[in-house]
């Protein structure tokens, strides 16, 4: 199918202009009027999942704002972006969130970091800015220092969603008490049950794209962009890189493609039985919680073999990797990953017959396959929920594509059981690519050769698939040697918006574990500095309190 | 329900003890190429600073106090360990040591301040290094330039 003509068959002239200078990735350039149109018939005719909405300051180009919104057309492995001009004196544009659920988080972020207003937006609130920053100040914008500190301004505080009649407010958080992470939820409470909930966080936003696009370089980039997680940081630096590389048309030798495939999936190999462990200690079941993490232990010591440190690994740069993976080091990994298959395999086992942990887990967070695909969730998340999605597949990076990866785990019941076992199959799989891509890499240069400059103004989009999820980069390159923008979506970022979906109407003591189970990862979500100032009276509780509760309800 | 406990209760017993006695036993040693505190050579260092170039998180600093004298600070707490100085080093001056155990109470530890004498090249007015220069040229060889 081709997806321009359709396009241009259906709106003719609305389409401004249409370009794919790389295979699979489509610019389109419509009026701001159009975009609702356009992102309905995207969204609902050619099933494209909404992935990111891009607010960018081009004043200095062509005196107005742009905006950007993305879709990923699975079926056809393609990316559709639709850009839109909002002239200086009307910063609206039409909300899409009516439409796609999935946008809602995505324009409220465009809002309070450009200023570019989606009307008809259903809960148009701050969602990323801190509670005292002053209103009508927008961060991102060009004219906006990257250190200035505003003052703080106390009266534009968010408010909060009004609670129900009849319910209770239970606070998890600011200091979200099972993960030892900052996010915040308030749980509307009937009696035991959930009836709704109010989700604030970004306490942990640190500026990393003001800093990427107004002081750092092009090779200094891959280093924060690992530091935006502290699991999966790996796949932000090659997203960033891959991104970068697409914009600039630079040719990555296939040896390092495979040094990046290999990481990524190591790093996959430790994040699952972290997530394992941290699961298992939610519900109580501490066993779990130790022998995943000894399990995992030796691939960290493996990615200090490989890159000279644990866990940011720094071997990214724009064009290749920076250490090569020698011969000698290849019967350690080896020796690792099956010792490793073999633990995972024995623990399977174990667990799958404890009927405890079934009673914890099975219909608990029920995600159905239609909210799934509304709210676009992505990673295992979604595939625990019957959507077959996976970046690997749909839009290859690194060495997927030579590899062969094939094999798309996915569970239709859309429960927490179903997100687990998507994620203790994906691991045994990884074991596999992972000697696969060992033995099949080919010998040759680990860096490619760059004689010039990065072009100003070319765009580029890149997704890999982290742990969690899709990690998607957007790049505009630009003068400097440094990005004209940059754009990060964090997996967690698209799973946490179907949280409130998934705890409605569980009891209190299964939403750690619920909201566990989608592997959030806030400092991921959140990645610029903002300082909370939290008021009411409301109860919070503690993380031995709940830990308690949450392990008392087992025993019932 | 019973045999998966067992199960649960072997793998544990296999495992056994895991934990290491560490700080009161020294740590095992770190794998070869492990990227730890950095350690520069002032005899090999030229003052280009090609280091606070590339520096992602701006830790070094480079301040000219006059013509004759280079001032490099490096200042460690905020180095993110990447060792992208020592790779660009043009004469293998910075070294990434095996040094991981850095912490302190005193940030002063993590320190190193060298000072450059240096010379000012009397077409471009930038400064170089005195004396080395063209011994080192005539150690390691150079080109001819063709004008």
């Amino acid at each position: 199918m081709n997806i321009i003509k359709t396009l241009q068959k259906k709106f003719g002239k609305e389409i401004l202009e249409a370009r794919e200078p790389v295979k699979r990735k489509i610019y389109i350039t419509i009026p701001k009027k159009a975009i609702k149109k356009f992102a309905e018939y995207i969204f609902n005719e050619l099933k494209g999942r909404f992935i990111i909405n891009v607010g960018t300051d081009t004043r200095s180009i062509s005196n107005d704002y742009a905006i950007t919104y993305i879709f990923s057309l699975d079926k056809e492995k393609t990316f559709v972006s639709l850009e839109a001009h909002v002239a200086n004196d009307d910063l609206n544009v039409d909300s899409i969130t009516p439409i796609i659920p999935g946008a809602n988080w995505a324009e409220r972020e465009v809002y309070d970091m450009v200023g570019i207003h989606p009307k008809g937006h259903p809960d148009s609130r701050r969602l990323v800015l801190a509670d005292d920053w002053p209103g009508g100040v927008y961060p991102l914008r060009k004219d906006f220092p990257y250190d200035k500190k505003p003052k703080s301004a106390p009266e534009w505080k968010v408010p909060l969603k009004k609670t129900p009649e009849k319910s209770t407010i239970i606070s998890l958080g600011p200091f979200f008490p099972v993960l030892e992470e900052p996010a915040y939820f308030r749980l509307f409470i009937e009696g035991e049950q959930v009836v709704g909930c109010d989700y604030r966080g970004f306490y942990n936003h640190r500026g990393i794209e003001k800093l990427g696009d107004s002081k750092l370089t092009y090779n200094q980039i891959p280093f924060i962009a690992e530091r935006i997680c502290g699991i999966c940081g790996f796949i932000h630096s090659t997203c960033y890189c891959e991104a970068v590389e697409e914009a600039a048309e630079i040719e990555v030798p296939l040896r390092a493609k495979y040094i990046r495939t290999i990481m990524l999936e190591l790093e996959r190999l430790h994040s699952h039985p972290l997530w394992l462990g941290i699961a298992g200690h939610i519900i109580g079941f501490e066993t779990v919680l130790m022998q995943t993490w000894r399990m995992r232990e030796p691939i960290m010591w493996l990615c200090e073999a490989i890159t000279g440190n644990r866990k940011t690994y720094g071997l990214n740069l724009v064009g290749g990797v920076r250490r090569d993976i020698p011969k000698d080091l290849h019967p350690k990994i080896m020796d690792v990953l099956t010792t490793l298959e073999k633990e995972w395999k024995t623990l399977l086992r174990a667990i799958q017959g404890d009927t405890t942990l079934m009673m914890r887990l099975k219909n608990v967070g029920r995600l159905s396959n239609e909210d799934a695909k509304k709210i676009c969730v992505t990673g295992p998340t979604a595939r625990g929920s019957g959507v077959d999605i996976d970046s690997r597949l749909d839009h290859p990076y690194a060495a997927y594509s030579e590899i062969g990866f094939k094999k798309v785990v996915s569970y239709p019941e859309g429960d927490t059981l179903a997100r687990t076992l998507v994620r203790l199959e994906e691991t045994l799989i990884s074991i596999d690519i992972v000697k696969r891509a060992l033995q099949e890499m080919p010998e040759g240069p680990i860096m490619a050769e760059i004689t010039e400059e990065i072009p100003p103004g070319k765009e580029a989009v890149r997704v890999v698939e982290a742990p969690r999820g899709e990690a998607i980069h957007y790049v505009i390159t630009g003068p400097d040697n440094r990005p004209f923008r940059w754009k990060v979506r964090a997996p967690t970022y698209a799973n946490l918006q179907a949280i409130p979906v998934m705890i409605q109407g569980l009891p209190l003591a299964d939403v750690p574990i619920t909201i566990g189970s989608i592997d959030p990862c806030f400092s991921c979500t959140e990645r610029m500095i903002v300082v909370d100032k939290r008021t009411g009276k409301e109860k919070v509780i503690t993380h031995n309190e709940l830990l308690e509760y949450s392990i008392k309800r087992k025993l019932k | 329900m019973l045999l998966s406990k067992l199960r649960e209760a072997l793998i544990c017993l296999k495992a056994g003890r895991v934990t290491l006695p560490y700080p009161f036993k020294p740590a095992p040693a770190v794998a070869p190429g492990f990227r730890g505190k950095l350690i520069i050579d002032i005899e090999k260092c030229i003052g280009c600073a090609g280091c606070a170039n590339v520096c992602p998180p701006r830790a070094i600093k480079v301040t000219d106090v006059n013509k004759e004298k280079r001032i490099i600070e490096f200042f460690l707490e905020r180095c993110t360990y990447c060792a992208r100085c020592e790779e660009v080093c043009p004469e293998k001056a910075i070294e990434m040591s095996n040094e991981f155990e850095t912490s302190t109470n005193n940030t002063q530890d993590m320190h190193i301040k060298i000072e450059l004498d240096m010379n000012t090249c009397q077409r471009c007015g930038r400064c170089f290094v005195p004396t080395n220069p063209l011994d080192k040229m005539m150690e390691t060889g150079f080109r001819e330039d063709n004008d």
